[in-house]
């Protein structure tokens, strides 16, 4: 029974300390949550496309290249 | 500094062999900032898709499937070693110096040159072996079949292309970009990933005929061509071997969360001592560590999957080599492993709901070490990275900071109430998050999402800092 408290006792408090822990933090609202959203959706996207279209572009060149080679 | 030998002093005759970017010795302006950044993320990308001169073959087993994402490493191209040396010893450097193995005095600029120095030495060095490594092991073909002249050539491109690497990153960490290049690098590469999986055109046969790879384009041309719209419907939404809508929702559902969760925070309010009241505040993020706990989880277990591998196909049947793993190919093809016993298997996400109620254990087993590595993966990583309440009360000390209504002493004691448990916490939530991930069929996998989201939510945070410091800068 010691030996499971000992291990027990820890992780309770850990879970009381995580809980104070989301408690005492601030949290996002609705408008700030969204301006985040849309900024990271927007950077996600760019960079996304960024390489999608480099990829698209060198299926056709590494045709050529590995064809000839 | 003359006093005894130093490891760090080893690296001197080195110094002036090494490729070295210049620092930015004057205040470079945000557009040509911008400019450097999106120049570098360019060549990391035709890197990306250059194939290798002089390989025979890719077919083979990759065992290097599970880590690509967050390497940014791509098969059979330039860019095979993706941005694993420069990661490595940079972790390197950082364990070595955070448990003073490598004694370093921040405050002196030999120094701080010495181990920057020592980092890209050892980056080069980790490219050569690698590249080595990679032609030995057969990954191209074997030696006997490409010839000693290509094994060799393929040596020298991987090593270039690892340079190049590594010069890209220090000439934006100079301050010439925006960030670090392998934040950038990984990010790309992840959403690249992702975006390429929604509209790839390109088509696989499977038994039902062509179908596009990307799962939008699979959607709407599903509905064109078929005359059942409701089974098409169907199809596009739950197709098994190919990305799918709901796969795509899962992606979104993920992004969301994980951008809520990077909004909570403890704030702290701190007054420095010198400008009269002058206000400020110390945020401590839930995600105290962002993303490091699920990237040193994902290394800890890919290495671990790749020694499995190679023992595996060396020594299948040892009792040891199967407890630590054993493989087969999966159905799909694509030369993908998949691990169907010992522990390689167990800290394998379950693939489904159906194989989650066929072993329990597994399931259970999978969620304890993904939650307990990222836990302590997170605390382990805020003593080692300098981050620690200690090294904050230390740093705000440094800048005559004093928390109000605190005395100086309490200020670690303060700190020690928070920063540990958003740490260990954080990383408890990180982990969680790709359990989560992983089991919707998340595209580019819980891992890479969550890497990428954390990333580009960095860079904003940055492009706001650097906006203000720039209208600032004009205001003054």
């Amino acid at each position: 029974m010691d030996a499971i408290d000992s291990v027990f006792d820890p992780l309770r408090e850990f879970a009381k300390d995580s809980v104070r822990l989301v408690k005492r933090c601030h949290k996002p609202d609705r408008k700030e949550f969204s301006k985040v959203a849309v900024r990271t959706a927007i950077g996600f996207v760019v960079m996304g496309f960024v390489g999608f279209f480099v990829k698209l572009i060198f299926i056709p060149i590494n045709n050529i290249i590995v064809g000839s080679g | 500094m003359g006093g005894g030998f130093r490891v760090l002093h080893l690296v001197r005759p080195f110094l002036s062999f090494l490729p070295e970017v210049q620092t930015a010795d004057r205040k470079v302006p945000f557009r040509e900032k911008v400019i450097y950044t999106v120049i570098s993320l360019f060549i990391f990308l035709v890197c990306s898709q250059l194939p290798l001169y002089g390989i025979h073959s890719t077919t083979g087993a990759d065992p290097f499937y599970w880590m690509r994402v967050i390497l940014a490493s791509n098969r059979g191209t330039v860019m095979e070693l993706g941005i694993t040396p420069i990661v490595t010893s940079g972790l390197v450097m950082q364990l070595l110096a955070g448990s003073k193995i490598i004694e370093v005095d921040n405050n002196v600029r030999e120094d701080r040159a010495l181990l920057n120095g020592a980092q890209k030495l050892l980056g080069i060095l980790i490219a050569v072996g690698e590249a080595v490594a990679y032609v030995l092991s057969g990954m191209y073909g074997s030696v006997g079949q490409l010839g000693v002249g290509n094994a060799i050539l393929i040596i020298i491109q991987l090593c270039f292309a690892g340079i190049i690497v590594i010069c890209l990153d220090e000439l934006l960490q100079k301050g010439y970009g925006l960030g670090s290049g392998i934040s950038l690098f990984i990010a790309t590469n992840i959403c690249e990933n992702i975006i390429w999986k929604a509209f790839s055109p390109t088509t696989i046969n499977s038994g039902r005929g062509a179908e596009f790879e990307g799962a939008v384009i699979a959607l709407f041309h599903l509905l064109i061509t078929r005359t059942d719209k409701v089974r098409a419907l169907r199809e596009a939404f739950y197709r098994q071997n190919l990305p799918n809508v709901t796969n795509l929702l899962a992606t979104v559902l993920i992004f969301l969360i994980v951008i809520y969760f990077q909004g909570f925070r403890v704030v702290l309010p701190v007054r420095s001592k010198n400008a009269r009241g002058q206000q400020g505040s110390y945020p401590i993020k839930l995600f105290y560590t962002s993303n490091m706990p699920i990237i040193l989880q994902s290394a800890l277990v890919s290495n671990l999957y790749f020694i499995s591998q190679l023992l595996h196909r060396k020594y299948s049947g040892n009792f040891f080599v199967d407890l630590l793993g054993k493989w087969k190919e999966s159905e799909y093809g694509g030369g993908q492993s998949v691990p169907v016993g010992g522990i390689a298997y167990y800290i394998t996400a379950p693939s489904s709901l159906a194989d989650m109620a066929a072993n329990p254990f597994h399931a259970l087993f999978y969620l304890v070490f993904m939650l307990s590595a990222c836990a302590l993966f997170s605390k382990t990583w805020i003593e080692v990275s300098g981050s620690s309440a200690r090294d904050v009360a230390k740093q705000l000390k440094e800048q005559q900071m004093v928390m109000p209504g605190h005395r100086e002493s309490n200020l670690q004691k303060e700190l020690n109430r928070y920063i540990p448990t958003a740490a260990a916490f954080g990383g408890i939530c990180i982990g969680a998050l790709t359990v989560l991930a992983d089991f919707m069929g998340a595209i580019g996998s819980g891992t890479g999402i969550l890497l990428a989201v954390t990333i580009i939510y960095q860079y904003f945070e940055t492009f706001e800092k650097e906006r203000a410091s720039e209208l600032g800068f004009f205001g003054f």
